[in-house]
């Protein structure tokens, strides 16, 4: 069971990676990227609408920024009714 | 709505501790709650600076997350003759603390960040102070760019010595730039009898020129300042002072500033 377990949890691992939105990955990363990944670290946990608002760029276009740092592991997203929140997973990580 | 203000350069000696303590007491001065904090865990100075022992908590547990920030700050209100407006807190100064904070991944550094930008509730909306204004360690280093994306406004210090305006000039392109951050220089230890006269305008063309962002201020080679060791606020000990006049300019200017 406990092997399964431990099977289980680096499936899971391999799936989801988990990379830290620390101040030197905002540096290295492209202009459009970092502005919205330093919006979400502002707001804690937002919609691609809060964002938008801030970055006074379209909430399409901040949504499939958010989505992308989701794919690279830099943030998670949490659905709750229509809406989706951003944020940085402090706690998970280590 | 209050400001996250932090004192960076990119050499050392520059006068960062220096200038963030006296901007700090003389906004305080102003009339500002204000919250002076050692970010230069590397080499922290304000204890030494603030003749401060016996303290219960440091910054260093705030971002560690073993303790709130209610513990961290000391009310030293009294000392420059005021009242609940100046608090300070401090970076553990002992080699064990330093070698810890030096030996942090990237994992605590974002968590530290997170904690930091919660300063922001906690400090400016929450109680009501009106300034964080953060001494951080020199270059490019964890805790200084943490600061840098707190802040509101980054003040940078920087001599005329030559590598240390090169230097300056790659942060500003390559750091504050990138964070998008609104900037001022502050020219310290500049070494011409005129600079605070007819050479201002000259110097203020110079700065723009060279850096290309806004001059907050000159501060000239003073030797009343070097001379007093760092054992004294200075602003507060010597109101009548040249320093303590282009402190409260700078202070003036940063508190009419729209961020």
């Amino acid at each position: 069971m406990i092997e399964l377990q431990k099977h289980g949890k680096r499936e899971f691992e391999l799936l989801t990676p988990e990379a830290p939105l620390d101040v030197m990955t905002l540096l290295s990363m492209p202009d459009h990227l970092r502005k919205t990944a330093m919006t979400v670290c502002r707001l804690g946990r937002a919609t691609a609408d809060e964002v938008a608002k801030q970055t006074r760029r379209a909430r399409a276009v901040e949504s499939a920024y958010l989505n992308q740092l989701v794919i690279m592991g830099y943030l998670k997203k949490e659905r709750k009714g229509r809406k989706a929140y951003f944020y940085i997973d402090k706690e998970g990580q280590g | 709505m209050g400001k996250i203000v932090a004192v960076h350069s990119y050499k050392g000696g520059t006068g960062k501790t220096i200038i963030s303590t006296n901007l700090a007491v003389t906004l305080a001065k102003l009339g500002r709650k204000v919250c002076l904090m050692d970010l230069d865990f590397r080499a922290p100075s304000l204890s030494t600076l603030l003749n401060l022992n016996n303290v219960e908590c440091w910054l260093n547990d705030y971002l560690n997350g073993v303790c709130e920030i209610d513990k961290v700050l000391i009310d030293l209100s009294a000392r420059i003759g005021g009242q609940k407006n100046f608090f300070v807190g401090l970076a553990n100064p002992s080699v064990e603390a330093i070698r810890d904070m030096s030996s942090k991944d990237r994992k605590w550094e974002m968590r530290a960040l997170g904690r930091l930008l919660s300063l922001r509730n906690s400090l400016l909306n929450d109680r009501g102070f009106d300034y964080i204004v953060l001494d951080t360690s020199p270059g490019l280093q964890y805790s200084s760019i943490n600061a840098i994306v707190a802040a509101d406004l980054v003040v940078v210090a920087s001599t005329l010595d030559n590598s240390d305006v090169e230097g300056t000039k790659r942060m500003l392109r390559d750091l504050y730039d990138l964070f998008e951050k609104k900037t001022e220089i502050i020219l310290n230890k500049v070494m011409y009898g005129n600079a605070l006269t007819s050479g201002r305008d000259k110097l203020q063309a110079m700065v723009k020129d060279i850096y290309g962002v806004p001059l907050l201020g000159v501060i000239p080679c003073f030797c009343d300042v070097s001379r007093a060791e760092g054992k004294i606020i200075f602003v507060h000990e010597k109101p009548e002072h040249p320093f303590t006049r282009i402190m409260g300019e700078m202070a003036a200017k940063i508190d009419k500033l729209q961020i």
